[in-house]
């Protein structure tokens, strides 16, 4: 009878050792980003960029150099924390990550998971992304480019994500508050006036029963908006704009 | 790895993937001995072994569950006691169903006195507990309902001197009750009181965080002197564990959204029935409860607010003026232009009348006159101009507007305001006041009225300490409940007005004993 258990134990240690890391290691790399390996090193934009006149709108000024360096002489990168236009951060990305374009972020930008992430020729770290930071980042950035949502939205009227987010690199569990959205969308009470409704000013999005709520309630950044006072109240007219 | 199916000695297969985790995981409790409570069903969504967390993500003294009535009350009172406490709001808003509710408060007494300043005759809290056992058939418990009682007239005055409440000069003689004792908010509506409370709670240092679901509650085993050890929440997709210091309060209010379980315990609450509800209000804290022993009790009585909006179930405010207008003499009137139930009868009683006569919707009909009673003008013409409230000059226009037969709808009204003058009503029994309004002049008005689900009665077994009992009759350490959760305060139907002052003097009272810890 002890003679079982005992089998039973060494089986049992076994497994801990030997199996369950195995099945934890080959679940973990289905989720890996990839880096570099298919996609070419790029040394500097003149690898896909003959010349960076052929980019540049025509008013710029001339720029000389190779890398991204040379752009950031004149131009602030898109995490300064304000919510304010910045083209040069909209735009670029933009071009990038569009379609038929399409470029991974390694293309362009230096990262060390859990250490730094910088460009392509220059010496800054702008954060310490992990490998799950770098995935939610990825969609992120792929719904600014794309999507039909407020992210796109924004991007597309060269508000980045600095412009909500402020200037770390956000995470999965981030969300917006309120005085953020009201920096440019504001005050709330013109916002509220903005939207009352002339039958039944009462109908207010932005004045209800509810009292202050939080702008993210019904304005998703990264996913479709929906109309909060229609769960309780699916015959009232409400169209976000 | 394939997931291979394994029919052991077990009744149900297991899968070898899950065999091998169980395996490990039963390898590690060996080491932390931590295997936790768990009174689930297996094969249930939250069956299987439920292992203790080895750390904690985060450590509080106390935390509530529910951001309405119950929970700001609890948690204002718990802070007062110098205890960190954070209140846990599933949902993306705070409030709960107390910021859109009614608004109604029952209390024998308020400090304007102004039952004794309108003249509206005698009450006690006395009465009001009598009434309040005879409105649940005495299925509530008079230990309870006297807590309630006692402590509806204090909490009112807290709430009015240090929450900035402001009360409308009405008190209302409403369904069941026998004294008028029905207190309004100024604007008609629940967030009155709520924002008197988070002003009171956030003022004491509490913190209410939104988007923030308890997914199970931890507690070792079902030893009586086995508390509870904290709870497992989720933020997103984030699942995280808070370990807990003094005490979990449970305020998560009722469960009338909830299909499946209203179905379980009462299968004529059908669900092609509209409810007065917010989406939230679901019964999954009161399992997780009963899953670590707790006991509940009187589940199966589910109440109907007799005067929702017929189409959609909405608790607007057109919708309280039928609930109000009793105590002055609003008559209720079915499609044949027939009274159908004595008005000042309780809500129960009420919805039944109603579903019984086989046609929706029933109408309440008052005057202009009544309007100061129950409301404000203002009121009306916002209902009247979104189509809730219909007006007219006289009751046989008023009846060609609703679609009803004007002769016998005239002929009601006559019959109705000459047994008001003769103090008798030998068609249902209506008990007559000498403050009654009679519908001679006009202009008239008519909103109609169908019932919804709205409010269940029973839920997790309390003491008046409001600690949490578990079947065996001992108290779970640790854990308290109030509010729409708890049961046995309402019995089989609980009287309009008296929820709000079950929330926020139960609330009061767990927060001070949690407080204390």
């Amino acid at each position: 009878m002890q003679r079982k258990w005992l089998i039973l134990l060494v089986f049992l240690c076994f497994i801990t050792v030997v199996c369950l890391p195995v099945i934890e290691r080959t679940e973990a790399a289905k989720t890996k980003t990839e880096p570099a390996k298919t996609v070419e090193k790029q040394k500097s934009c003149t690898g896909c960029h003959e010349d960076f006149k052929t980019v540049l709108p025509q008013a710029h000024p001339p720029v000389t150099g190779n890398t991204l360096s040379a752009c950031l002489e004149c131009h602030a990168p898109g995490e300064r924390g304000k919510a304010e236009p910045n083209k040069f951060a909209a735009r670029l990305h933009l071009a990038h990550l569009k379609g038929p374009v399409k470029a991974d972020c390694l293309v362009c930008h230096t990262w060390q998971p859990g250490k730094s992430f910088g460009l392509v020729g220059g010496a800054d770290s702008y954060g310490a992304p992990s490998e799950e930071d770098m995935n939610l980042m990825k969609r992120m950035f792929t719904s600014a480019a794309e999507s039909v949502h407020l992210d796109a939205r924004h991007v597309s009227k060269d508000i980045t994500c600095a412009g909500c987010h402020g200037k770390d690199l956000p995470k999965e569990e981030d969300t917006v508050e309120n005085a953020k959205c009201l920096e440019c969308h504001g005050p709330a009470e013109e916002l509220a006036a903005k939207t009352a409704p002339k039958d039944f000013p009462d109908r207010n999005p932005h004045k209800s029963h509810l009292g202050e709520i939080n702008c993210t309630v019904c304005h998703s950044g990264h996913a479709e908006s929906k109309v909060y006072c229609l769960e309780c109240h699916p015959t009232f007219e409400m169209k976000m704009k | 790895m394939e997931d291979h199916v394994i029919k052991g000695k077990m009744s149900t297969p297991i899968s070898r993937r899950s065999l091998l985790k169980g395996s490990v995981a039963l390898g590690v409790l060996a080491s932390s001995g931590g295997l936790a409570l768990n009174l689930t069903a297996p094969g249930s969504a939250e069956a299987g072994t439920k292992v203790m967390p080895k750390k904690w993500d985060e450590t509080i003294d106390v935390v509530v569950v529910g951001s309405g009535f119950a929970g700001l009350a609890a948690a204002a009172e718990a802070s007062a006691q110098g205890s960190k406490v954070v209140i846990l709001e599933k949902m993306p808003t705070y409030g709960g169903n107390s910021i859109i509710n009614g608004g109604e408060y029952n209390s024998w007494d308020d400090e304007y006195h102004f039952r004794e300043k309108f003249k509206l005759g005698n009450d006690s809290a006395e009465l009001h507990k009598q009434d309040t056992l005879k409105g649940g058939d005495f299925y509530g418990s008079p230990e309870l309902v006297e807590v309630l009682v006692n402590g509806a007239t204090p909490a009112l005055n807290w709430m009015l001197d240090n929450g900035g409440l402001k009360l409308r000069e009405i008190l209302n003689r409403t369904g069941g009750h026998t004294a008028y004792r029905t207190h309004t908010c100024v604007e008609g509506v629940g967030r009155c009181y709520t924002e008197a409370l988070r002003k009171i709670a956030e003022g004491k240092g509490a913190k209410i965080r939104l988007n923030t679901k308890v997914t199970w509650i931890w507690r070792k085993d079902a030893d009586p002197k086995s508390p509870i050890e904290g709870v497992e929440v989720m933020t997103g997709k984030k699942t995280k564990n808070i370990k807990i210091v003094k005490a979990l309060i449970l305020a998560s209010g009722g469960f009338s959204r909830d299909i499946k379980m209203r179905q379980s315990f009462n299968p004529s609450v059908v669900p092609e029935l509209n409810c007065t509800n917010q989406p939230g209000a679901t019964g999954e804290m009161i399992r997780y409860a009963q899953a670590v022993g707790a006991d509940a009790l009187q589940l199966a009585f589910i109440q109907l607010y007799p005067y929702a909006a017929p189409d959609t179930g909405t608790l607007d405010s057109p919708a309280v003026y039928p609930f109000r207008g009793p105590g002055y003499g609003i008559v209720y009137v079915n499609k044949l232009g027939k009274r159908f139930v004595n008005e000042m009868e309780r809500r129960d009683v009420v919805s039944r009348a109603q579903i019984q006569t086989g046609m929706k919707p029933t109408y309440s009909i008052f005057n202009e006159a009544m309007i100061p009673k129950m409301g404000t003008k203002e009121e009306v013409e916002k209902g009247m101009a979104k189509g809730r409230f219909i007006k007219a000059n006289s009751i046989a226009e008023l009846a060609g507007k609703l679609g009803i037969p004007a002769d016998t709808l005239v002929e009601t009204i006559k019959t109705h305001n000459r047994y008001m003058k003769e103090g008798k009503d030998p068609d249902f029994g209506r008990q007559f006041t000498k403050v009654m309004i009679p519908l001679e002049e006009g202009p008239f008005y008519a909103i109609a009225q169908w019932p919804a689900v709205h409010h269940t009665m029973g839920g997790l077994r309390i003491n008046k300490e409001t600690q949490v009992i578990d079947i065996w009759g001992n108290t779970i350490p640790r854990l308290y409940a109030a509010g729409e959760v708890t049961g046995g305060i309402h019995g089989a139907n609980r009287l309009g007005g008296n929820a709000v002052p079950d929330c926020i003097v139960f609330g009061r009272i767990a927060g001070t004993n949690a407080g204390k810890g």
